[in-house]
This record gives structure tokens, sequence and C-alpha cells, in this order.
């Protein structure tokens, strides 16, 4: 009798495990999908709440939902412990119920169930090896062949493939592209897959081909000043190392600029960034990467606290010495008067504010800088140096920070030190590291003096900085200690660029100099006679830097430091070039113009 | 009975001090977080107190099974370190999960591994070269709670326990390429008695424990047997330790033991009436052994054509993968994984090095990895291969965890005793 009972709380307890655990397995992929902090609705609510910050009653809303949301996943969580406690609790149920169950009997060993041929054992194991190892392979080349990229570029060919057997023309145009009526495309393309035959559906085939080679998005992006965080590092690939203006060899395309600016262009997808000011309009343009077709324009005008009168600038810094800079969503441009105008990449003006006339006696120079979602602008000035962060979408100031430094017209770089981001900026007599998030200041190290115009930089947690008349300083950023100094050859507007081994630099009286990045010693210099404004950028482990006379030096980046290649373009360039996959843009003293390999 | 009442008593005085570490969230009261503040633990006593304990209860095991042939102390022992390492010390440090730091502390030198889980990770092995696997006897509180639990021994088929004897191999093989391309310690996410130990944590890996108990009430130890990796790394030393657990010299044949074995460690007597002749059998063995190379091949083949998918482990290349989706389709609502890198500046080209670096090391370790699967199978196929005669009972010391049950059924080791 007692045995029986046992036995049945065994079962009950069993049954109750198997359904209670299918119950908790759903349970609890139910709650693993749920997010608290990411409500669709609370989201939807919070973008609604940034565009109208003053709400209130929407703000209460917020709150209350997010109180709901946690409460709610906090229950779940909560019951699903239970479960545990409970289905823990029933194991230990059945266990005890088992054991009195077999308390008679438990010591009595069990019998093999195989037979007692030992070879036949492993004879059926071997069959059993081979069975599963069989599977296993068919079941890893299934696999392979079904998350491989080339299946799913394979659906695309096939897609395409239609398209370009339509279309073999014996001579093509540029033209013919682009007169093509671009509302006429996808109907004439389906007509091209059914008849295959008329010289227009050609034509028209083979403008969509073109068209999806336009919109192909290069990955690589050149966001600002010296591209990405101003570091001057591009991780662009096939770059040329030769090209020609007069002839037009690797030469894709070149537009005159509108308005003039010594700003640098600036790259994010297939689009490129650049602005131009005069006494007549202050302007952010927009040109199609692929085509160099101008895209849009923005003004900077009706601008609340705007000068009537722009403020006066020298000839060799003008109104828009200041690259624009871009997080991908929205571009921002800042000029000498103070203007600060912000769009999305469609041209689209989001917001512009005035942050005060800068008293500066060239003209306010400093590029911006973008991090995340945030703008970062260096507003070193005579009367009042500070460093702000705006919200990019909306404008909103993020953090102010008010700076003792004297003017400089240095641009702000963002420096990776252990992995975490360091605002570095440099100033006179200072170059200083801020968290980019709240411009709380890590540290601060003198040693510059004068007019301090070149840009900092940073590789293998160590920031360069150099000033004319002064020194190149390397600082420890994790540690604010400064490591060394020297004063052989030094940048007057030209930024350094460091690797993990090299810094080089270039001065404005045509040394280009390479320095150990331990140690300071000097490792090689060129005497180049020229000069340089424009700053080096080192991609595929080239240096490129452009002379103020348009002449192009291409050098290894590494201890050898040797000539790579150089030609004259023909064309002044004081602008650092921007760099994605395969092209190079450049602006030079009155244009702009793609460099492609056309091989 | 007592058994029984041991580990309830282990659980009952587990949930007791098994308080709720963090006060939740009182959320009524218009979101006032408290100040935190950690206390740093006397985590170095504790470290010392662990090696101190498992080299004793090591000793108790090698000196119970080797020298006096009973099984009792190892029964206390299992107690001990399922009550200490397991509930008391929460499952952690363990042997098992150290093979991933003492992986990843080989190939990186930046990580810094402490000396206890080396001592952890290594110790055992010393005892496995001495006197067979007695970590997992009852030191390791993963075997001893299934030992605890395990009421009836209900055999499974030796061929299929052969199949499912290769899966510890590659847990450990896999385990062993995400620890060193830093992506995940996959035994500490996946471990199915943390949950237990610590009567909290993944829900999901709480029923897999439980269901694993359940198993392991009616056969012996099928985590240590078909899953555990470390078993599998033990296993190798044991084969050559130089004291062994041995059959009784005055065996009678009674097949008490063979019986009794929960892991089926016990080989029968084996009269080898093969009907293949010697010939086929050699031809057989060179024939598994001409075609391991190409196995190895293979396996690291497959396995390197997958390297882009396993890398996907690693939290950067899902990261980036999220990066690379959101550029393509910008998303209204970010997650937090992007909110937090686009928020701390992050940059495509930044994050396209680091996941380019990942996927080309998991090519090469995907590669070794898959060469060594197939060198598993390829070994696994071998020793099925291989027939001996054996006029007694034998002890595979591979498999054995010294658990010492077969000696309580041995008659002649009882009378030897008396």
């Amino acid at each position: 009798m007692r045995r029986k009972i046992v036995r049945n709380i065994a079962i009950v307890s069993a049954i109750f495990m198997v359904t209670f655990s299918i119950m908790l397995i759903t349970n609890y992929f139910q709650v693993k999908g749920v997010n608290p902090l990411q409500v669709e609705v609370i989201e939807t609510l919070k973008q609604i709440n940034d565009e109208n910050a003053n709400n209130v009653e929407l703000q209460e809303q917020i709150r209350q939902l997010d109180l709901l949301a946690r409460q709610a996943y906090f229950v779940r969580m909560d019951h699903l412990m239970t479960g545990v406690y409970i289905l823990v609790a029933m194991l230990v149920v059945f266990i005890v119920s088992l054991h009195l169950y077999f308390s008679g009997e438990k010591d009595i060993p069990g019998k093999d169930i195989d037979p007692i041929d030992d070879w036949t054992v492993k004879t059926l194991a071997r069959k059993y090896v081979n069975w599963v190892a069989g599977v296993l392979v068919i079941a890893a080349l299934v696999f392979v062949v079904l998350t491989s990229p080339y299946l799913k570029m394979e659906k695309t060919d096939n897609q395409t493939e239609p398209l370009a057997d339509a279309t073999q023309p014996e001579s093509y145009g540029d033209n013919e592209y682009e007169t093509l009526p671009v509302e006429q495309e996808d109907s004439v393309a389906v007509i091209t897959l059914a008849e295959n035959n008329t010289e227009a559906d050609k034509t028209v085939a083979e403008a969509e081909i073109k068209k999806e080679e336009e919109e192909e998005i290069p990955k690589v992006t050149h966001n600002g000043f010296r591209g990405n965080n101003s570091n001057a590092i591009s991780t662009a690939k096939s770059i040329p190392t030769e090209w020609n203006l007069k002839t037009g060899a690797n030469i894709v395309w070149a537009n005159k600029i509108l308005r003039q600016g010594f700003n640098s262009p600036v790259i994010n997808g297939n689009k490129v960034f650049i602005s131009g000011a005069d006494e007549e309009a202050r302007e952010l343009y927009c040109y199609n990467l692929k085509t160099g077709e101008l895209l849009w324009t923005v003004s900077a005008n009706n601008i609340p606290g705007s000068p009537a009168q722009m403020p006066k600038t020298t000839q060799d810094t003008g109104l828009a010495a200041s690259t624009v800079a871009t997080n991908g969503k929205q571009v921002c441009a800042i000029f000498a008067s103070g203007d600060l105008i912000c769009s999305d990449t469609d041209g689209k003006r989001l917001w512009a504010k005035n942050l005060g006339i800068p008293a500066n006696h060239y003209g306010y120079a400093s590029s911006l800088l973008t991090f995340g979602n945030s703008l970062i602008v260096q507003y070193d000035n005579s009367n009042s140096p500070k460093v702000v962060a705006l919200d990019m979408a909306t404008g909103k100031e993020l953090w102010n920070k008010n700076r003792t430094d004297k003017i400089t017209w240095s641009s702000p770089i963002i420096a990776y030190v252990n992995k975490k981001p360091q605002l570095v900026l440099m100033g006179n007599p200072s170059i200083t590291a801020y968290n980019p998030n709240n411009g709380e200041q890590y540290w601060r190290v003198e040693g510059l003096s004068g007019e301090v115009a070149s840009s900092p930089c940073s590789a293998a947690d160590i920031v360069f900085g150099a000033s004319e008349y002064a020194a190149l300083i390397a600082v420890d950023a994790n540690t604010g200690e400064l490591l060394w100094e020297t004063n052989d050859f030094l940048p007057e507007v030209s930024s350094p660029v460091a690797t993990k081994d090299n810094v080089y630099l270039a001065t404005s009286y045509g040394v280009l100099a390479c320095y150990d990045t331990k140690s300071g010693e000097l490792r090689k210099s060129y005497e180049l006679d020229t000069e340089f404004y424009s700053s080096p950028v080192i991609t595929e482990g080239k240096l490129y830097i452009f002379s103020n006379s348009g002449k192009v030096y291409i050098y290894a980046a590494n201890s050898d430091f040797g000539l790579v290649n150089s030609f004259e373009t023909g064309e002044k360039t004081f602008a650092t070039p921007a760099f994605t996959d395969g092209r190079i843009v450049v602006r030079t003293e009155n244009s702009i113009y793609c460099v492609a390999s056309k091989s | 009975m007592k058994k029984l009442l041991s580990l309830l008593i282990l659980i009952l005085f587990s949930v007791t001090i098994q308080a709720q570490r963090f006060p939740k969230p009182d959320f009524d009261s218009g979101y006032q977080y408290p100040a935190f503040s950690y206390v740093v633990p006397n985590e170095t006593l504790w470290l010392t107190i662990d090696i101190i304990l498992l080299v004793v209860l090591m000793s108790i095991v090698a000196w119970a099974v080797i020298k006096k042939r009973v099984r009792k102390p190892v029964f206390y022992v299992s107690i001990i370190s399922v009550a200490y390492f397991g509930f008391f010390r929460s499952g952690c440090v363990c042997s098992i999960g150290a093979i991933q730091n003492v992986s990843l502390s080989l190939v990186d030198n930046s990580y810094s591994m402490p000396f206890a889980v080396l001592l952890f990770f290594i110790l055992p092995i010393i005892f496995a070269l001495l006197f067979g696997r007695v970590f997992c006897a009852g030191v390791c509180p993963l075997g001893a709670l299934q030992e605890l639990v395990n009421i009836k021994n209900y055999r499974l088929s030796k061929s299929l326990a052969a199949v499912l004897g290769i899966i510890p191999w590659i847990y450990l093989l896999f385990t062993i390429l995400f620890a060193v391309t830093r992506s995940t310690f996959l035994i500490c996410r996946f471990d199915p008695f943390i949950g237990i130990f610590r009567l909290g944590g993944d829900i999901g890996l709480i029923v897999f424990g439980v269901l694993l108990l359940i198993a392991a009430i009616f056969t012996g130890r099928p985590f240590c047997r078909f899953i555990c990796p470390y078993g599998a790394l033990l296993s190798l030393f044991s084969r050559v330790s130089i004291w062994k657990a041995s059959i009784t010299p005055q065996c009678i044949n009674c097949e008490l033991c063979h019986n009794a074995c929960p892991v089926d460690a016990i080989i029968t007597p084996y009269e080898n009436k093969v009907k293949e002749t010697r010939l086929q059998g050699v031809k057989r063995i060179l024939l598994y052994l001409i075609f391991l190379p190409v196995m190895v091949i293979i396996g690291g083949l497959i396995l390197q054509l997958m390297s882009t998918s396993l890398s996907r482990v690693n939290k950067d290349v899902r990261l980036y993968d999220m990066v690379i989706q959101n550029e393509k389709e910008p998303r209204d609502i970010l997650p937090l994984d992007l909110e937090a890198f686009y928020g701390q500046g992050g940059t495509i080209e930044e994050i396209t090095g680091r996941v380019q670096k990942i996927q080309s090391e998991f090519k090469t370790y995907s590669s070794v990895t898959g060469a060594l699967i197939g060198l598993v199978i390829g070994f696994t196929l071998i020793g099925l291969s291989v027939k001996r005669t054996r006029k007694n009972y034998e002890i595979n010391d591979a498999k054995c965890v010294n658990c010492a049950k077969c000696f309580s059924y041995c008659p002649q080791n009882k009378i030897n005793r008396l």
C-alpha cells in the first residue's frame, strides 16, 4: 500500500514537472523577448517629446508608461523564478518518492542491455559513429551553403542577368545615360525583359545598371577635417597613386567651386560636402561622389544674431576656413561670422544659430567634429574661449566648457585611449583632453606657445601636438604625462599624423619629417623647397600630402619613409583631401575634383 | 535514506543562506535610486580555503578508492563538495570553467589569469595523472550532485554511448575556440547546474539542469559522460595514471561490479571469437589510419568555411552586423547596443578593423578546431576497431570516475576487509 502511494506521488510529481517545464520554457522565451527599456510606444512618445520638449503632460505620461513597463517585466521575472522554485521542489518530491519506491531493490544492480558479444557492440558503434559523422558533415555543408554570401549574390545576379544579356550596345556615349528620362526607366526595363531586342531598351537597361552602380554606397566615410575623429588615418582601399588634371587620367569629375573657402571636403556615402563663403553669402554644398553633380545648397541666412557685416578676415583664412562635419544623418557647417547651420543629408535645413562673432584677428578656422550624434565646436577666441557640444539633430546644447587657453585656429580630435574616447584640443599654452560625453577634463599638459593652428593627432594611447616656434610634444593620454618634446621641425598650419611607430609632420617651409613616437628621435626628413598648409593623411600604409603649389607627395608610412610617387597637379591646394574606397576628393583653390582609378 | 536526508538538509540550508543579494527596485517611491556601495569581499581567503579543500577532498578520494577500496568516504566527500563548492561557493571557481581561462591566457598576453584558477585547472589533472579521475568521483560538485540523486542505474546501449561520448570532445574544442577568440566563455554561459546552486539565474538553463538531474536519477552521471569537456580532458590523463582503481585481485567473475558501475567503465572478459579474419581487422584499421588525415582535412576545411558564421558569437561581430544593417536601413528606434555604439562616437571604420581581425582569428582557430574534431572521430573509429582477448574484468581507466560503487558490491572486497 505504502509503495503504491509513493509510486503515485512520483507519477503525479513527474507529470507536474513535465507540464511545468513546458510552461516555464514557453514563458521564458516570451519574457526573454521583452526589453522594458525599449518599449515601442514609449520610444515613439520620447521622439515626440524630443521635438516638443516643453510638454510636461507628455513627459509625465512617458514616466508612467516606463514605470508600468518595468513593473510588468519584473513581475513576470518574479513569477518565472517562483516557477523555478516550485519545479525544484517538485524534483525533490520526485526523488524522495522514487527513493522510497525503490528502497527495497535499489541495491540490485541493473543488467546489461547489450549483446554479450563485445565485437557486435563495437561494429554497431562504428556504424553509428560513421552515420553521425556523415550527418554532421552534410549538416555543416548545408549550413555553409545557406549562410554563404555568394548565395545572396547569386540571387541578385539572377535578377540582373536578363538585363545584362539584353544590353550589348555597339557603342554608347556618356550623354545617352544622362538624357534618359528617369520616369520611363521602370516600365521600359520590363519591356526589355520581354522583347529583348530594341536599341532603346538596351540603353534603358544599361542606364539601370549604371544607376545601380551609382547607388552602390562606399562603406568608408570621411566625416570631418582629416577624416573620422579628425585623426588623419583612413581605412579606404584601392586608392590611386597617380592622376593628371590636364589629361584627365584617373579624374572622374571636376567642378568649379561656387564660393571661396579653405575648408576640406568631407565624404559620407555617395555624398561630398564642402562649404564656401564671401561677403554675399555663406553656403553649405553637397555633391554626388560618383558624378560630381551639385545635389543641393543650404544657405546660412536668416539666423538670429548673425552680423549684418562680415568680420574682417585675412586672405589666407577667409570666411569659410572651417571644415564641415557629418554623422551620416546630419551635416553641419560653421563660418567666421559665428553662424552655425545644420541640415539633413538631403539638404533640408534643420537648425541654425549664431554662436557670437568670434574675436579673431585672422578669422575663425577651427573645424567641426562629430562624436556620435554630438557636434563638437572648439570656439577659442580672444574674448571667451570655450568648447561646446550640440545635438546635431536639434542644435540643443549638450554641454559647454569654458577654456583658459588663448585664441587658437586648431581643430579638435577624438583620440581612442585604452578603447575609450577622449576629446583632445590644442591651445596656447596647453593640450587638453576632455570626456566627449560631458566635457569633464581628463588631463592638461602645457608646452605650446604662439599662434597654434596645427591640430593634434594620436596613436597607441599617445597624443601628439605641435606649434611653430614651440615644440612637438608627446603626451601619454592615459596619465597626461609629458613623454618627450622636440623642436627640429615644426608645423605652422599643417597638422601631424601618427602611426604606432612614427609621427609625421609637414612645415610651411617645405620640410617633411618623420619622428619616432617612443623617443621623439628624428628618423628622417626631406627638404622639398615648397610650402605645406594641407595636412598629411595615411591610408593603405601610404602618406598623401599636397603642397600649396598643388604637388602631390606620396610616401611609405613606415620608418623608411621612402617616396612612392610625386607629381604636379597644377592647381594650388591648401585643403586636406578626403578618402573613401577607390576615391580621393580634392579641393583646390578654385575647384573640387574626384580621383578614381579608371582601370 | 541517509543520502536523501543529507541532500534535503543541503537544499534547505542553501535556500536559507541565499538571501536576495540586491534589493528589488521599488518603483512606487518615484525612482529613488539608492547610493551604491561595494564592499570588497575577502576573496583571497576564500580562494585559499577552496584550494586547500580541493586538495584535501581529492586526497581523501584517492586514499579511499586506491588504498582502502571503500565507497563511504567518497559519498561524504560528495556531500561536502555539493554543499561547499556548489551551494556555498555558488559553483565558481570551477575546474571545468577554468579550461577557458587557461586557453585564453595561452593566446592573450594581456589577459591575466588568477593563480587560483590555474590551480583549479591543474590540480585535478595532476591528481588524474597520479590516481585517475578522483576529482570526478565526488569533488566536482556537478558530478557529486548527479551521484547523490541517482537511484536506479538503467543502462544505455554501449554503441549509443560510444557515439554520445564524442560530444564532450566537440564541446571542449568549441569552448577553446570561443575562449581564444575572446568571444564567450561557453561553459560558464551554459552551465546547467549553476542556476540550481545559486537558486537563480537563467531560467532556461535551470530547467535544463533539472531535466539533467531527472535523467541522473535513472542513469549514472549523464552530464559527466556525455557533456562535460573537463571530463574528456581528464580521461586523457587518467589512462596513464600511476596508481589506479583496480578489480579485486581475487575476482570470482560474479559480474556484480560490472553491473553496478554507473558509467560503464568495467569491461567484461571477452574471448576473441570473431568470425572476421585477423587480416580483415588489420585492413580495417589501416583503412581508418589512411583515412584519418582526410578526416582531419575535411573537418578543418568545413569549419574554416563556417568560421564567418561562428564569428557571430563574438559581440563585436554581432554589433558590426547591426551597424551595417542600420547603415543600410536606418531604424527609427535604435536598439541599446547601437545607441551605445553611436553614443560613444563609434565609427564603421574602427569596428570594421576590429571585426576583420576577429574574423581572421576565427578562420585560423576554426580550421584547427575542425581538424581536431576530425581527429577525435578518427581515433574513436580506430578505437572501436581494435579487438582484444580479456580473461578477467578490467577497468576502463579513461571512463572510470573513481566513484567506488563497484567496491561496495564486490563480495571478495568485503571478505578482504573483514
